[in-house]
C-alpha cells in the first residue's frame, strides 16, 4: 500500500467553512499546490487578512524538507488543490511533519461552484434572497412574495434554487435574465425545461454577437416596460443597452415603497458592464453612455437598493457578505459613475477594457443553446472569476 | 512517435499520484533512458510540465495525446538525466 492510501485521517475543510472564516476576515494561511498556471489563473480571495502560498505539490515529491520549510509551522495551514487528491497527499506530508494542515473538499472546482444563500431583504411583503457564487463574483436574486417566486439571473446549479424557494413554501412562476451572459452559464432555461415558469430574456440578446446565429433555446422576449406581478411585489422591465445590446434592468417596487434594481451587468457597486463582450466595443459605448446618463436616472431613486449581478472584490460587499446598497451610496463610491461628457467617457472606457476571455464567446453559445457542454467542461469554461467590469 | 524504453501504465489514476508513481519510476531507470508514461488525467499535461521544470535529473522529451476506443489517453515522455 502506498503512502497516501494509508492517510485517511487527514481533517478537510468545506468551501462553507472557508467562506464564513473569509467573512469574518480570520486570519487564514492558504496553501495552494495547484501547478502554477492555474494558480495564476485564479485563487482563493481574501478580505484583508487571508495569505495565499502556491507551492505545487510536485515540488514536494523533489524536496519535500525544503517545501515544508517554506510553510509556516505556527498556524494552521488551508490546503488547496483542483480537485482534492494532491491538497490530501501534502496535508498527510505536513501532518505527518507535525503541522496542523487541513484540505479543502473538493479541491477549487467545488469552491468555484459553493453558493451562498442569504437574504437582502426580510419584510412583511417577502423577502430579496441573494444567491451568490463567491469564488466566481457571482450574483443572482429571489423574489419571494405571496408564495410566488421569481428568479434574477440564477446560475448553472439549478438544485439551489428549487431548494430555496421549496424550503419557502413558494412556486417557482418568472425566470428572468438581465441579459444572455458571457462569463458564466446560466441556469434559467434548465429552470424553465425543469418547472414551466417562463424564461424571459430580450430578444437582442438572443442572437449570438459573435457567430450571428439565433437561440434554440426556449424563450420568452420582453422589452422596456414590460410588467409582472410576483405575489404583492411589481416587477418592470427597463431596457439598459450598452453591455449588450438587450441588457435590461429590472425594477422592483413593494407595496411598503421599497424598491430595488435588478442592474445585471448595467451597474455594479464599485463599476459598470464593460461594452465589449460582443466584439463591437467602439460601437456599443456610446449607446452604454446614453443609459448611464439618461435612462439610470429615471430608474432609481437615492433609496433604491441596487442588486447586481457582481462584484470584483469582496469589500464591495459587507461583513454579512451582501453586495446591494442604496443608489445614493453607489453613487457616491462608484468612481465608474462620476459626470463625464461623452468623449471623457469613451476615452475611459475604451482605456480600461480588462482582456476579453476567449472562453466568453463559447460561454454566449451556450446559453443561447448553440453549444451544450459536459459538467466537466462547464466547470472549466466557468473558472476563475468574472472579468465582466471594467477595470478602472 | 518519440522513442522510450520503458512504460509505465498510471490510466485511472487521479492527480497526484501520475506524478508520485512516475518520481519513483525514473530513480529506478538507467541514467539516459527514457520513460513512457500512460495517463487519463488530463491534469497530468501541466502537471508534468511543470514538474519537468522543477525536478533534478528529468527532462520532458514529449508529450502526445491519443484516442484509444474513445478514450483519451495523455503520453509523457520522460528521460533520467543524471
Ligand atoms: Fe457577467
Amino acid at each position: 500500500m502506498s503512502m497516501i492510501e494509508d492517510q485517511t485521517t487527514v481533517a478537510t475543510f468545506s468551501p462553507a467553512e472557508l467562506y464564513a472564516r473569509i467573512l469574518r476576515d480570520e486570519p487564514t494561511f492558504i496553501l495552494d499546490v495547484r501547478n502554477e498556471d492555474e494558480f495564476a489563473r485564479s485563487s482563493i480571495e481574501g478580505r484583508t487578512k487571508l495569505t495565499t502560498l502556491n507551492l505545487p505539490y510536485f515540488e514536494f515529491l523533489e524536496d519535500e524538507d525544503g517545501c515544508a520549510a517554506r510553510v509556516p509551522s505556527d498556524r494552521e495551514v488551508f490546503v488547496v488543490c483542483a480537485k482534492e487528491g494532491s491538497s490530501q497527499y501534502v496535508a498527510g506530508i505536513l501532518q505527518e511533519r507535525g503541522y496542523k494542515a487541513r484540505y479543502l473538499e473538493g479541491g477549487y472546482t467545488s469552491w468555484g461552484n459553493f453558493y451562498d444563500v442569504r437574504d437582502v431583504v426580510n419584510a412583511a411583503w417577502g423577502r430579496i434572497v441573494q444567491v451568490a457564487r463567491p469564488a466566481r463574483g457571482d450574483l443572482s436574486f429571489a423574489v419571494i412574495s405571496g408564495g410566488e417566486a421569481a428568479l434574477i439571473d440564477p446560475m448553472r446549479h439549478t438544485q439551489v434554487y428549487l431548494d430555496l424557494i421549496a424550503e419557502a413554501g413558494a412556486k417557482l412562476t418568472r425566470i428572468f435574465d438581465t441579459h444572455v451572459h458571457a462569463d458564466h452559464i446560466s441556469g434559467g432555461p434548465a429552470l424553465a425545461e425543469a418547472t414551466g415558469a417562463p424564461y424571459y430574456v430580450h430578444a437582442y440578446d438572443a442572437i449570438h454577437p459573435i457567430d450571428m446565429l439565433p437561440a434554440v433555446i426556449a424563450y420568452t422576449h420582453i422589452e422596456e416596460g414590460h410588467s409582472f406581478e410576483v405575489g404583492q411585489v411589481k416587477i418592470t422591465t427597463r431596457w439598459f443597452p450598452g453591455h449588450t445590446l438587450g441588457q435590461v434592468n429590472y425594477r422592483l417596487d413593494a407595496p411598503d415603497g421599497q424598491s430595488g434594481l435588478f442592474t445585471g451587468d448595467g451597474i455594479f457597486l464599485r463599476s459598470f458592464g464593460r461594452p465589449d463582450l460582443g466584439g463591437k466595443g467602439e460601437a456599443w459605448t456610446p449607446m452604454l453612455y446614453r443609459s448611464l446618463t439618461e435612462r439610470l436616472p429615471t430608474m432609481v431613486d437615492d433609496s433604491t437598493l441596487i442588486l447586481p449581478a457582481h462584484f470584483s472584490t469582496l469589500d464591495e460587499g459587507n461583513a454579512e457578505g451582501i453586495f446591494a446598497a442604496a443608489y445614493s451610496e453607489v453613487r457616491a463610491s462608484n468612481d465608474a459613475l462620476k459626470p463625464r461628457d461623452e468623449a471623457e467617457f469613451t476615452t475611459y472606457v475604451l482605456s480600461n477594457l480588462p482582456v476579453f476571455p476567449p472562453e466568453y464567446v463559447e460561454i454566449k453559445r451556450v446559453n443561447i443553446g448553440l453549444s451544450t457542454p459536459c459538467d466537466g467542461t462547464a466547470n472549466e469554461l466557468e473558472l476563475g472569476k468574472n472579468i465582466c467590469a471594467l477595470s478602472g | 512517435m518519440t522513442s522510450f524504453d520503458q512504460t509505465l501504465d498510471v490510466k485511472g489514476a487521479k492527480c497526484p499520484m501520475p506524478l508520485v508513481k512516475s518520481r519513483k519510476a525514473i530513480g529506478d531507470l538507467p541514467v539516459g533512458q527514457v520513460l513512457k508514461v500512460v495517463a487519463t488525467d488530463r491534469g497530468s499535461v501541466a502537471d508534468f510540465q511543470g514538474w519537468a521544470k522543477t525536478a533534478k535529473n528529468v527532462e520532458l522529451v514529449g508529450q502526445e495525446t491519443v484516442n484509444e476506443g474513445g478514450q483519451d489517453l495523455y503520453l509523457h515522455f520522460i528521460k533520467r538525466t543524471a
